[in-house]
């Protein structure tokens, strides 16, 4: 799965390609840089969470850590709240987005106010989101008040629990605001580049609305919206700020789970923290691999162009 | 900028043979060769001092930041810097990390404010520089013959930190919404099963949850002051099985029915200012009356303690082993046990955390001064609070009750 | 018709985009506010006092540190990410689909598995809690953002222009500076921008990597959040959000340009 590779147009399928020391030249910083730190940060870890530690010099390799957290009853449980969590966030921001998209469109180049706003989120950290969306929507917040006072529950203890709940209601609050913008923008890039050239013929074409929509937009849209969706599962799977502070008590999310055995002051947990992590990277890489299976089997039933 | 970093290194290499040689070379009791004071001093100039504490008290904040900061620089040329930190125990796992990582010298955590499991976890690794406790001419001040000073959670203090204040667990209430809040631990259960889902605490590892945890066990285990000596595990055991039975039966009638906590005591101040249940726990004494002040809490809160008391325990600062300002640490250590900051931390306008001195041992101008001090509106006074004090179980029972919470309480096992 | 269905979805967008701003607001200017009131009683600027003057040094600190280790990344990431781009926009060679998977992973990996990771290198390294470790981490998921960006800009990037120059005489920096530069400013500066929000977030890699002692806003924001101080807490929010909101009104001019030039 590559993020932009829809992005390399026509001309570099039909450029010469140039000596392989000015790509070297080009790309091997970059590369380096990625490899080194990234790769170096995973191996690390994965070395961590098998037991080896730096300072005690070599010891001997072992995945007791890993059998730990797997025969952990709580790590299935957490593992399915993630997945749930993640994957509610990213379906709901992603259909809203696409929703987004096509009104903005027509609307944009109107108002560019409306589109300044629209990427306001953009710039708001996922903390200072968690926090507002606490004041909001807790059982004495701004909303409780706002009912409260038109009548319709008699005390705070009537009002749903929409933070620290069981279901996770206001962390996927807290992602889909912070998400739809990142998606729509998205979307919306490569509607401006294509889409609209495509949808004119499609109007010349005398193509309904809903024939436009799925056999031109949808299709034009479907890998950045793939792409952009897949970005933000990832994000939401394994970010800790959000669910620390908006999560239930019990069970936790993987991350805060990952991070809270990381600080313990028991050294033991550690490792297990570290393990953790890697179990996450883990599950993203898999939705990685499935996503790329899925989307070339789309592409085979010809559902994109 | 240079030339003074050479010098703090070098300074530290010749401190660090002289912590080896009296600590391996002679038994590690002997300590003939340590600094005097004004040496001490003299080093400490110009260092720069990061002191990491949990950040979350605004009062106390403004104490450190708004009065020591520029108290220590005008006394003795240190630059304090204030680093606030979500939990110490994370900073206690990274100076681990560092020791396992062989960072030997020149860490960048000089000073911490721990007490507790966390000076344990640093004892018992050797994470901590000292014994420098003996060294800093305030320490005279401080009655050390009471067992909440020399032992931190029933392990010995050893020198390794120094006090700088005392805490008690108040229960805090609304008298206008509660008029007779109950009187003992027993008759809080008892009011907590009549008015489901009007009480909460915090979820222990949270210090407040757990002590509140700790109260409920010295409820049904009785006889407080046994389980100060050595621990036993089939006694503790039989205890701990009743407090979890009584904690799980208690569930039901919590807020929200239990299905979430208050992470920590400002939740739940949190939930008592909005009326959501009718109490709250404090380990400060005077936090109530200085939420009210703040207007955070309404005009006519108050707090009580049981009758048979409440949990109480000293807190200190202790520096680490790889500290790079260790004199300059030292100097913000001694002057926080000064009768001037005492007093100005005691000040309920301020902070209104309780002496680490023994006030009795200051000179009469002093004790007048700290005998004047405006009490909050929502205070005990020092003899109610001082005659209703237990002291904290060893850590071993705390560490073992807050993952027992976890897993008979939490997790329902 | 659809010009009044239009101003309602405008009117929707602005609503849901600013609501959860209101309480905040509200709060951070509160002295008294208790359940259920709907506004404080009375207004103050408590917090704010507090905020700017006995925190003041601290956050003024804290924003700088912020902004130092945003700038400093967003600018190493765009200097090493544009040629990288250039190179992936322009040409088609053997391996693209690997190095694009190899840049892909970082941005879809969480940073908190990476800096768990290299905590303990880092250390070693003597790099644990000091600026460049901090920004060292940052730029591992913020480069291939970057590199993803100006892959998209050199991809319809006309080389022609730089031909002409270089057939008139330019040398090879000219052609950087007097062509490639100002065709590519657009993109470079929401290459940039990208890199700066997504560093200017960090918490747990800077809270791992820094460990507390690069006490950048976040991190600030945090200890400060559980503050028994709501409008502390909100104030301090809202102190976190200014910076990057301001960040996006300067570089407005470009990306609005560039979607009106991407419509037309």
């Amino acid at each position: 799965m590559t993020v932009k590779s829809e992005n390399s147009g026509v001309d570099a399928r039909t450029r010469p390609v140039p000596g392989g020391w000015v790509l070297v030249r080009l790309m091997g910083p970059a590369l380096t840089i990625v490899a080194v730190l990234f790769g170096g940060g995973l191996t690390l870890g994965l070395l961590q969470s098998l037991g080896h530690l730096p300072a005690a010099g070599a010891g001997v390799l072992t995945v007791k850590h890993f059998v730990a957290i797997l025969g952990d009853p709580d790590f299935l449980h957490s593992l399915l709240l993630t997945l749930y969590i993640a994957a509610t966030s990213t379906v709901v921001a992603a259909g809203i987005s696409v929703v987004m998209a096509l009104i903005l469109i027509g609307l944009a180049p109107r108002n560019r106010v409306v589109h300044f706003i629209f990427q306001i989120p953009l710039t708001v950290p996922h903390l200072v989101i968690a926090a507002a969306v606490a004041f909001m929507l807790s059982p004495t917040g701004l909303c409780s008040r706002v009912v409260l006072k038109l009548g319709l529950i008699s005390s705070s203890a009537d009002f749903p629990l929409l933070i620290n709940d069981r279901w996770g209601i206001g962390i996927m609050l807290a992602y889909v605001w912070k998400e739809i913008p990142f998606i729509t923008l998205m979307i919306l890039a490569v509607l401006r580049h294509t889409g609209m050239e495509l949808l004119e013929v499609g109007q010349t074409l005398k193509a309904g609305r809903w024939q436009r929509l799925r056999y031109i937009i949808l299709p034009t849209i479907f890998p950045s919206l793939a792409a952009a969706s897949l970005i933000v599962f990832a994000y939401t799977f394994g970010a800790f700020e959000v669910p620390f502070l908006l999560g239930q008590t019990y069970p936790m999310m993987l991350p805060v789970w990952a991070y809270k055995n990381y600080s313990d002051v028991d050294l033991l947990a550690r490792p297990e923290g570290i393990a953790t992590g890697m179990l996450i990277a883990l599950v993203v890489a898999i939705a990685i691999v499935l996503a790329q299976g899925l989307s070339q089997a789309a592409r085979r039933r010809g559902i994109v162009l | 900028m240079r030339v003074h970093r050479f010098n703090r290194r070098r300074w530290f290499w010749y401190l660090t043979i002289l912590v080896m040689l009296f600590t391996f070379g002679r038994g590690g009791m002997v300590r003939a060769e340590e600094p005097s004071w004004p040496e001490i001093l003299k080093r400490a100039r110009g260092q720069t001092v990061d002191w990491f504490m949990w950040g979350g008290f605004p009062s106390t904040n403004a104490f450190v930041n708004g009065y020591v900061v520029p108290r220590v620089r005008e006394l003795y040329d240190v630059k304090l810097r204030q680093v606030p930190v979500k939990d110490i125990a994370e900073v206690v796992s990274k100076i681990l990390v560092e020791k396992q990582a062989g960072k030997k010298a020149g860490g960048e955590v000089d000073l911490m404010w721990i007490n507790g499991e966390n000076f344990r976890t640093c004892k018992r690794h050797g994470l901590l520089f000292g014994p420098f406790a003996d060294l800093l001419p305030n320490q005279k001040l401080v009655d050390w013959s009471r067992p909440s000073v020399y032992n931190d959670f029933g392990e010995p203090v050893d020198g390794l930190e120094s006090p700088w204040g005392s805490a008690q667990v108040v229960m805090i209430y609304d008298s206008r919404r509660t008029p007779q809040p109950p009187k003992t631990m027993g008759e809080l259960l008892a009011w907590i099963r009549s008015h489901p889902g009007r009480f909460a605490y915090p979820a222990p590892p949270d210090f407040t949850g757990s002590v509140f945890v700790r109260h409920v066990f010295y409820h049904v285990a009785g006889d407080t002051a046994s389980w100060q000596g050595k621990f036993d595990e089939k006694r503790f055991a039989e205890a701990a099985h009743e407090c979890y039975k009584v904690l799980r039966e208690l569930i039901p009638y919590l807020w929200r029915q239990g299905e979430t906590y208050p992470e920590n005591p400002i939740r739940l101040a949190h939930l008592l200012a909005d009326g959501e249940v009718d109490f709250a726990i404090s380990y400060h004494p005077a936090e109530a009356s200085k939420m009210i002040h703040d207007g955070l809490y309404p005009e006519s809160v108050r707090t009580f303690v049981f009758q048979e008391g409440t949990i109480s325990n000293t807190h200190f600062v202790a520096i680490p082993f790889n500290a790079a300002d260790k004199e300059g640490a030292m100097a913000v250590a001694d002057f926080l046990l000064s009768p001037e900051a005492q007093l100005k931390k005691a000040d309920p306008q301020v902070w209104g955390d309780f002496p680490a001195i023994d006030t009795r041992r200051l000179d009469k101008t002093w004790q007048v001064e700290f005998a004047n001090l405006p009490r909050g509106i929502a205070t005990l006074s020092d003899e109610e609070l001082q005659t209703h004090q237990l002291p904290e179980p060893p850590s071993e029972i705390l560490i073992r009750l807050e993952r027992g919470w976890d897993q008979h309480v939490l997790k329902g096992r | 018709m659809i010009g009044l269905a239009r101003k309602i979805v405008a009117g929707g967008v602005v609503a849901a985009v600013i609501l959860p701003f209101i309480p905040l607001i509200m709060w951070s200017f509160s002295n008294r506010w208790f359940y259920p009131d709907l506004w404080p009683r009375p207004w103050g600027t408590r917090a704010w006092e507090y905020v700017l003057g006995i925190a003041g040094s601290q956050i003024t600190a804290a924003l700088g540190r912020s902004l130092w280790v945003a700038a400093v990344t967003a600018v190493m990431a765009v200097v090493v990410g544009t040629p990288a781009g250039r190179a992936l926009g322009l040409y088609d060679f053997k391996g693209k689909d690997l190095v694009s998977v190899l840049l892909t992973l970082p941005v879809i990996v969480p940073p908190l598995c990476v800096a768990m990771g290299l905590h303990l290198w880092f250390i070693k390294l003597g790099l644990a809690e000091t600026f460049g470790g901090v920004v060292l981490v940052h730029l591992t998921f913020c480069l291939p953002y970057t590199v993803f960006v100006m892959w998209g800009v050199f991809s319809n990037y006309n080389l022609d222009f730089e031909d002409q120059a270089r057939s008139l005489g330019a040398s090879t920096l000219q052609v950087m500076y007097r062509v490639m530069l100002p065709l590519t400013f657009s993109g470079i500066v929401v290459a940039g921008l990208f890199a700066f929000l997504l560093s200017w977030s960090q918490y747990l890699s800077t809270l791992i990597i820094g460990g507390g002692k690069i006490t950048t806003l976040p991190i600030l924001l945090f200890a400060l959040m559980g503050s028994g101080d709501r409008p502390v807490a909100a104030s301090v929010s809202i102190v976190f959000v200014v910076p990057a909101f301001l960040a996006l009104l300067l570089s407005a001019r470009h990306l609005g340009r560039r979607s009106i030039t991407g419509v037309r």
